[in-house]
């Protein structure tokens, strides 16, 4: 089941060409809010908190619960109704304090309320790194062969690009998941516009870009800087898409072509 | 006429006046449209001509109603995404954590109902349900409320799923006799899906049916343990459609979990991404028929499935038809689930054909992968919940699709994921308005819309030889629904984004659309 609003920023990791990691972490904050608000997860848990936690839990619950609290002999926590439920530490700690006796959970009566409150940060941390997918990072993706992909490009590509060309370092200034769907289908990070030729009725002709255009009405900023408007059915038309080679090519791409042409575009530094 | 008799005719017509008479759910939907989908059937064919082919260039805007309910929480514009209901001239229609009464003659508002709610998505509501003079809303954050449909006053609330194990509720309770239909959304947190039967009445629970098995229940060989049972999604979030005569009660169900990382869960995963077939009185499985075996793409299964009656080989047959959000279009005898056609509508190389039950096998090279997979299919699959609809006069099905090409990404690779545990996304897309032949699965005629971006609404036929739908630059759009060409169009402040329903009131035949806040009443100018 997934959220058709939000789409957009869902997984999607945003193409900052060049950029710094500062405004890579602050993309990424903006994306945790918004699946926060969208999810409806309430405030996020303190992260200070929760690497205090994360030691504590390592020492004194990963035996039973799993390092990232998944469960080994005892329950997965991530998945507890109980830890759901909390907010910060209320009904963790007791818990911890007091252990559960009848399921072979030891108490922990040494805990001090600030430490039962961090264990509990950190594993509402677990959750919300489990749960908002809006945050997701996806992994090592270069595991092609790099000679194989340079092949391909010289088979399919040549016409329009070239490695010393609009290429060259490529591969620096895209991280490669953005380069990826970028290689694949350069409209989902750039718009390059689209050209339009407009016959009118009386045999003129006007050239432009589309700005819009649905079944009815199409609209093109003009050479001359004017927006204009038409009804399709007055006019003869015709558009030019850049990117009409990359729509033929996606269907032909094997996975394997696609993680080969990856491998060599990151190699263009 | 004696005071008494004058008194108890009064007193019969107001309860006439504010109830919905249950035989208006059995009949084709004409002064009255009582469910989500206008009656059990999901075909949304309504047997109104007064607007026809003919004379759409004078159908005009009667009234609208825009709802001011500003930004909710996560969700900038509202949409409306209910499909009203219509019952003795009131519509009843709702947004996330609001329902309103209004009049049908003229869109005043009569009341309104506001929720304040403890989390939940809020991503849509898609109506209520009604039984005598009641309505069932589903708030997000899991109460099923029960409101007065006379002054919108609650008369109960009930608490069915939780919040903070991710469950949200959106969809449009299903009325049956004396059971009120209700299923849950909420894949965010590996929680089992249900379906259950509530008492009109007083709300109290009739049944639970969970998409998964138990241990040792049928079903459980599909799973490798318990606990990947306990935790394997499978959601009920859409109205699911039933036959009165078999007395079977027809629905989708929703991907397993985690999502997209299916390591903990191999096995076909019953009976998540199925159709299933219950009984409505006990909640008891019939037949299935699982259209995404061990799904890793969340490709909900949860799409109407359609009922109509239509010929085989020259053999009647009770049918079920289905466009899956998986690509496939589904044909099944809706008596046993034997399947009739099962074919792609849309590219579907996830799958490498289909088994011996027509059920889909998946290519398991296809499915999410660290470095990427490459699919072709939009990353929202080949449709979503916007209602498709069936015209038993073109014989055609039609559904709003979607071609286009994705990357999927496994990111959780541990054994235990959690959650999504991957991620997709799509790298093109085009929305096609698809007329498809029951018969065969064919593709009868299909309209491609201009520019990128997805329609994403739902559609209507008419026998006034009219099908309404909508795109995604905002135009409503009226289709001969035999050729595919379009005969009309109003471009609106906002795209459809609602199934357009239609009623006749007064003599005056009604269509019904929501786009964006607002909703339009369209009607032809009549003789007077």
């Amino acid at each position: 089941m997934k959220a058709l609003i939000g789409l957009g920023l869902l997984f999607a990791i945003a193409a900052f060409p060049q950029a710094g990691q500062s405004q890579r972490d602050s993309s990424l904050d903006r994306r945790l809010q918004r699946g926060r608000e969208f999810l409806g997860l309430g405030a996020p848990p303190d992260a200070a908190a929760a690497a205090r936690g994360q030691k504590l839990f390592a020492t004194s619950c990963s035996f039973c619960h799993g390092a990232n609290a998944t469960g080994a002999e005892g329950p997965n926590l991530v998945r507890s109704s109980l830890v759901l439920h909390d907010e910060k530490g209320e009904t963790i700690g007791p818990v911890i304090q007091h252990g559960r006796p009848d399921k072979g959970m030891p108490a922990f009566a040494n805990f001090t309320p600030e430490q039962l409150y961090d264990i509990a940060e950190f594993l509402h941390d677990r959750v919300y790194q489990a749960v908002n997918r809006y945050g997701y990072q996806i992994g090592n993706i270069v595991t092609g062969n790099p000679a194989a992909g340079q092949a391909f490009l010289a088979q399919h590509c040549e016409t329009c690009h070239s490695a010393s060309g609009d290429l060259a370092h490529i591969g620096s200034k895209y991280q490669p998941a953005d380069l990826q769907a970028l290689f694949l289908y350069p409209g989902t990070q750039l718009h390059l516009p689209i050209s339009v030729d407009i016959e009118t009725a009386n045999g003129r002709h006007i050239d432009g870009t589309l700005v819009s255009q649905d079944d009815f009405t199409i609209v093109l900023k003009e050479t001359s800087g004017r927006i204009s408007s038409w009804q399709t059915d007055q006019i003869k038309f015709q558009l030019s898409d850049p990117l009409a080679p990359h729509l033929q090519l996606l269907p032909q791409y094997t996975d394997a072509d696609m993680h080969n042409i990856l491998a060599y575009l990151v190699t263009l530094k | 006429m004696k005071p008494l008799v004058l008194l108890i005719t009064l007193l019969s017509s107001l309860l006439c006046a504010q109830g919905l008479d249950p035989a208006k759910l059995v009949q084709p939907a004409t002064d009255t449209w009582p469910t989500y989908n206008g009656d059990y059937s999901g075909r949304r064919f309504s047997t109104l001509k007064q607007i026809n082919s003919g004379n759409l260039q004078s159908l005009s805007i009667a009234w609208m109603h825009r709802v001011n309910v500003g930004a909710l929480r996560g969700i900038p514009n509202v949409q409306i995404k209910s499909t009203p209901l219509e019952v003795n001239g009131v519509l009843y229609f709702t947004v996330p954590d609001h329902v309103w009464a209004v009049d049908a003659r003229t869109g005043t508002e009569l009341w309104r109902y506001e929720w304040k709610d403890q989390g939940g998505h809020l991503i849509g509501n898609r109506g209520v349900g009604m039984y005598g003079n009641w309505l069932y809303f589903l708030a997000p954050d899991g109460w099923l409320i029960s409101l007065n449909a006379g002054d919108g006053r609650e008369r109960w609330r009930i608490h069915i799923a939780d919040a903070k194990l991710q469950y949200f509720t959106t969809m449009a309770t299903v009325v049956i006799r004396n059971h009120v239909i209700v299923g849950v959304g909420g894949d965010a947190m590996d929680v089992p899906g249900f379906l259950e039967a509530r008492d009109p009445e007083t709300g109290a629970l009739q049944w639970r049916w969970y998409t998964e098995p138990h241990p040792g229940q049928m079903g459980a060989e599909t799973w490798p343990n318990a606990g990947s049972m306990e935790h394997g999604g499978g959601m009920t979030w859409l109205p699911g459609t039933y036959d009165p005569e078999l007395n079977l009660l027809y629905w989708g169900t929703g991907n397993p979990n985690p999502v997209f990382a299916g390591q903990s869960r191999k096995g076909s995963n019953l009976w998540t991404c199925s159709i299933v077939a219950l009984n409505p009185d006990t909640g008891k499985l019939v037949w299935y028929f699982q259209a995404s075996p061990h799904d890793t793409h969340d490709w909900d299964d949860v799409e109407t499935p359609v009922l109509f009656d239509g010929v085989i080989d020259g053999q009647p047959r009770k049918l079920l038809a289905q466009a899956a959000r998986n690509g496939y279009f589904f044909v099944l005898d809706r008596t046993n689930g034997a399947k009739i056609v099962s074919t792609p509508y849309v590219g579907a190389d996830w799958a490498q054909g289909t088994d011996a039950k027509g059920q889909p096998i998946p290519n398991l090279h296809k499915e999410p992968q660290t470095d990427g997979t490459l699919l072709n299919i939009a990353e929202q699959g080949g449709t979503n919940w916007f209602p498709p609809s069936f015209d038993p006069e073109t014989g055609m099905f039609y559904v709003n699709a979607q071609k286009g090409f994705s990357l999927f990404y496994l990111i959780d690779t541990s054994a235990n994921p959690e959650g999504y545990g991957g991620s997709g996304q799509t790298l093109w897309w085009q929305s096609v308005l698809e007329a498809i032949d029951y018969r065969t699965g064919k593709i009868c005629w299909s309209h491609a819309f201009p520019g990128t971006g997805r329609a994403e609404s739902g559609i209507l036929t008419t026998a006034g030889g009219v099908m309404f739908s909508g795109d995604q630059h905002q135009n409503l759009i009226a289709w001969n629904p035999k050729s595919g060409d379009i005969l009309w169009h109003f471009h609106l402040p906002a795209s459809v984004s609602n199934g357009p329903m239609t009623f006749e009131l007064d003599g005056k035949q009604y269509l019904i659309v929501g786009a964006g806040d607002t909703l339009y009443a369209f009607t032809v100018p009549t003789q007077k």
